[in-house]
């Protein structure tokens, strides 16, 4: 359920568009749902958003799935979003990654056991200039290296 | 918009500013391969298959989605375009499993079409391909998603054309799937049309599936009986049986579309219920006999029981051809009995045809208001439901009428719930505010009439409308005072100077009327026809159990001892074994020759696209034949062109609607209102197992709003008449609106 709170935000958002465009809205509308859902969609939130929103259900699923940062299944409190495109790989992000699924004995996608820490490959986050790099909630870590990595995983409670 | 030239291909070509390249090339006949492009639905630019090269133009650019400018010049076939599409296609198969052998579309398939002019004999690409699991959308349409080149043509004819989005395209990348949200099936009536737009064999026809190959099978051109538009189509056959219906390309009828109905229902055709050898009861035991017996048995027992000429009774079902009505009637009348009708749904029967549409099909899709009274337009008249839809993409208003607010595939203005006992009262209510608003002189019956609010703003609607159209819908059918309800809305028609469309009738009903198939003079109706009088009947495609609006009596008076009933019937269920006492197998649907007359009064006729299984034999030959037997004179027909010539002739007969004869009603009752679901209408339809499985096919409900429900005591999933409730609220107060495939209960 969407909680009266959260349509509240929705509704701040639906307002910044011209009347009847109320689908416009709908990336704010599914990254509020998902964040009140602790992280994650299901393909009920998924309806509600439609119908909150009047649009096909089907329509909201395109954007829901399209997106890297919507995600389909139970997340870890902390995301690490991982980027693995050309930059970051090429300054080794894929030896990072491999690196971050031995420790939380974890693969991508996946939720570690004490269920603190999932991982996700994404696309590039725009900041290539200190790649590798990754972002856990609202903050990118840049210039990565194991050390550093050990050291911010410590640090997540 | 200003006239332009260009160059293609060496060709200098007149157009017009604005107009795609790749609509001037296929007017001109210069073929451009293409995947995502279709004439009917809007460009996406996304298959990129049609890239031509534009002279100036450093790159090749896709020929849908670039208009022609004044000067261009086009190449669709130099080695730069070539070399463009060549690269599309190989592209494009990069995933495709090319599993041409065991795919349904091989041999109809645009890509392999395609692939075989501008396909490599060998791919680049050595990497595994990916596979797409199928969701499965239901009964009509079989998927295999591996196949699927992300046209999105079907996407697009959802949210376009059928109005109702159920597919998309999910992920992204090399992830993109074209899926719906859920799996339970597709809900449009128009669904099938996916399975012709689709480019390749992602989509296709699930009862055809592995059934023929396109190239084994008989095309024929057709027409579909199941509503009043008459759909183009082809009938497709292997072997002698009917294998799959497609839609034939018609502008001014049904454009590129079928309603599922008319695509699917062929599968009836081959159902185990098919009469296949003529029957004769004899002392209550069912006897098969041949032809030669049963006739005489059949043309005795008419002799025998109607010893008087007017205690024959004579009745067909709306999907009989125009010559199998003609030659009827000519029988009947013959033989001196004017008991003749196949109005078997109505309450109420006029003495002449029904009212007059005045509005044609394409003129629908222009109106700019629409009032629809006592319709579920969407599931009754597929393609009339699609011209309203494209009127009000163009910004047509609708409002409604109705015992309950259908999900209609277009957003409608002003709902006006109205309980069938409460029409009449409402549409009084109507025209007395179009009076008021108009100052017109009001008729007595509604001068003491106080419009309500609702009713004020559709006359303000139906005032403002400067071209709109009111659509009257199979609903009114089953009211008692339809007859009352028609010619108010006439009124309110004439007062507001709007167009009519009437929709009441469905099938072949215009044929019926043109050749007068109703009785004249002291003749019984489907109605009053079944009374003590009359001891012998003719029953064309009849099913006694679902046809008639009171098929108690009806059944009650058939199974009685002293009255003969001969069954001209395609099929043979319980309820026809039980009613008749002879069966006369005969032709259905594609069987046989006959002509259709549609919504616009356009005459179509259709030659058999198969031969009739069994002994069975088309209906007018039957006819034709009895009246010898019974020494009739002038029915010698050769041919049935023959009979289609005379029977054109005719002319109808004009309705007098006598106004002072209605019927009073305790509007606070709880009416029910009965309500076939469309999968329901004719024999063959209703045997069509992948449409009765279909979302639509399972229509089965009745609904009623909570305060009629406390009233009558009815609860959630409790069963009325034999029908699982559903309360909404969506249904007008004091009304159980059923919509169910079951036979009638009430």
């Amino acid at each position: 359920m969407i909680s009266n709170e959260a349509k509240k935000e929705i509704d701040f958002w639906v307002s910044k568009y011209p009347e009847g465009r109320k689908s416009s809205a709908v990336m704010q509308a599914l990254t509020i749902v998902q964040k009140e859902n602790g992280g994650s969609l299901n393909p009920d939130l998924i309806n509600e958003v439609a119908d909150y929103l009047e649009m096909p259900v089907i329509s909201v699923q395109e954007v829901a799935t399209f997106y890297e940062n919507y995600n389909h299944k139970p997340v870890g409190k902390h995301v690490v979003r991982f980027c693995h495109n050309i930059s970051c790989m090429l300054n080794g992000s894929d030896e990072l990654i491999s690196y971050l699924e031995d420790k939380l004995e974890v693969k991508t996608g996946q939720v570690s056991k004490d269920g603190l820490v999932s991982v996700k490959k994404v696309e590039c986050l725009g900041a290539c200039v200190g790649g590798p790099m990754c972002q856990i909630g609202d903050q990118y870590y840049e210039h990565l290296t194991k050390e550093k990595l050990d050291n911010i995983l410590e640090d997540l409670t | 918009m200003s006239e332009i030239e260009i160059e293609i291909d060496g060709h200098l070509v007149k157009a017009s500013q604005g107009d795609s390249i790749i609509s001037i090339a296929d007017r001109e006949g210069i073929d451009v391969p293409r995947f995502c492009y279709h004439k009917k639905l809007s460009v996406a630019a996304n298959c990129r298959m049609c890239l031509v090269d534009i002279e100036g133009v450093p790159k090749a650019q896709p020929a849908c989605s670039t208009p022609a400018a004044n000067g261009m010049k086009i190449n669709t076939k130099n080695d730069k375009a070539k070399f463009a599409q060549k690269a599309v296609m190989e592209f494009l198969l990069i995933n495709h499993p090319l599993d041409c052998p065991i795919c349904d579309q091989g041999g109809e398939c645009e890509l392999q079409d395609v692939a075989m002019e501008y396909g490599s004999d060998v791919s680049k690409f050595n990497l595994g391909k990916r596979i797409v699991p199928d969701k499965g959308i239901g009964a009509l349409i079989q998927t295999d998603m591996t196949r699927c080149i992300h046209c999105t043509r079907c996407v697009r004819f959802g949210a376009e054309v059928a109005g109702i989005v159920e597919m998309g395209g999910t992920g992204r990348g090399e992830g993109v799937k074209i899926e719906p949200f859920l799996t339970e099936g597709i809900q449009s009536e128009l669904s099938g049309n996916m399975i012709d737009v689709c480019p390749v064999g992602a989509l296709t026809s699930k009862p055809f599936r592995y059934e023929a190959r396109t190239w084994q099978m008989n095309a024929v051109q057709s027409v579909a009986r199941h509503d009043l538009v008459g759909s183009n189509i082809y009938t497709q056959s292997y072997r002698g049986k009917v294998k799959r219906v497609v839609a034939r390309d018609n502008d001014s009828i049904n454009e590129t579309w079928i309603s599922d109905r008319d695509r699917f229902s062929y599968e009836g055709l081959n159902h185990e219920s098919r009469a296949l050898k003529p029957k004769i009861k004899v002392d209550g035991e069912w006897q098969e006999t041949d032809w030669q017996q049963a006739l005489q048995f059949a043309v005795d027992g008419i002799k025998n029981n109607a010893i008087n000429p007017d205690q024959l009774g004579v009745l067909a079902s709306k999907h009989a051809s125009l010559e199998e009505f003609y030659l009827m009637q000519k029988l009947a009348r013959k033989f001196g009995s004017e008991n003749i009708d196949f109005r078997l749904d109505q309450t109420q029967l006029s003495t002449g045809s029904s009212l007059e549409s005045s509005i044609n099909l394409s003129e629908i899709e222009s109106v700019d208001h629409a009032l629809i009274i006592g319709s579920y337009t969407r599931l009754e008249q597929p393609m009339i439901n699609h011209r309203i839809r494209k009127a009000t993409l163009d910004g047509a208003s609708v409002n409604t009428m109705n015992s309950k607010n259908f999900d209609f595939n277009f957003k409608t203005k002003c709902d006006a719930l109205t309980a069938p006992q409460k029409l009449l009262s409402a549409l009084q209510s109507v025209l007395k505010a179009v009076h008021l608003k108009t100052n017109q002189d009001t008729p007595n019956d509604v001068s003491d009439v106080t419009p309500s609010e609702i009713h004020n703003i559709i006359a303000d609607d139906l005032i403002a409308s400067a071209n709109g159209v009111i659509v009257l819908g199979e609903h009114l059918n089953s009211n008692p005072n339809s007859l009352a309800i028609i010619n108010l809305i006439e009124k309110i028609a004439s007062a507001t100077n709007l167009k009519i469309a009437n929709i009441t009738i469905s099938g072949n009903s215009h044929s019926a009327e043109k050749v007068n198939f109703i009785p004249s003079g002291n003749g019984l109706n489907a109605i009053s026809m079944f009374n003590d009088n009359t001891k012998a009947f003719l029953l064309m495609d009849v099913d006694s159990e679902y046809d008639f609006i009171d098929s108690k009596s009806a059944q009650g008076h058939f199974s009685k001892e002293d009255v003969f009933v001969v069954a001209l019937s395609s099929f043979e269920n319980q309820s026809t074994l039980r009613s008749a006492d002879v069966i006369l197998p005969m032709a259905s649907f594609y069987e046989s020759s006959g002509t259709h007359i549609n919504f616009d009064g356009l005459v179509q006729s259709y030659s058999a696209s198969v031969k009739s299984p069994g002994e069975s034999k088309p209906g007018w030959k039957i006819i034709k034949v009895m009246a010898d037997l019974l020494d009739l004179q002038g029915l010698d027909y050769v041919d049935s062109t023959q009979v289609k010539e005379e029977a054109l002739q005719s002319s109808k007969v004009k309705s007098s609607v006598d106004e002072a004869n209605i019927q009073s009603i305790d509007d606070s009752q709880v009416t029910t209102h009965w309500q076939y679901a469309p999968y329901a209408s004719d024999s063959v339809t209703r045997r069509a197992k992948a449409l009765q499985e279909s979302n639509v096919g399972m229509i089965n409900r009745a609904y009623v709003s909570k305060m009629t429900a406390h009233k009558i005591g009815l609860s959630d999933d409790d069963l009325y008449l034999g029908v699982p409730v559903s309360i909404e609220e969506s249904v007008a107060v004091d009304c159980v609106f059923i919509h169910t495939n079951q036979a009638r209960r009430a």
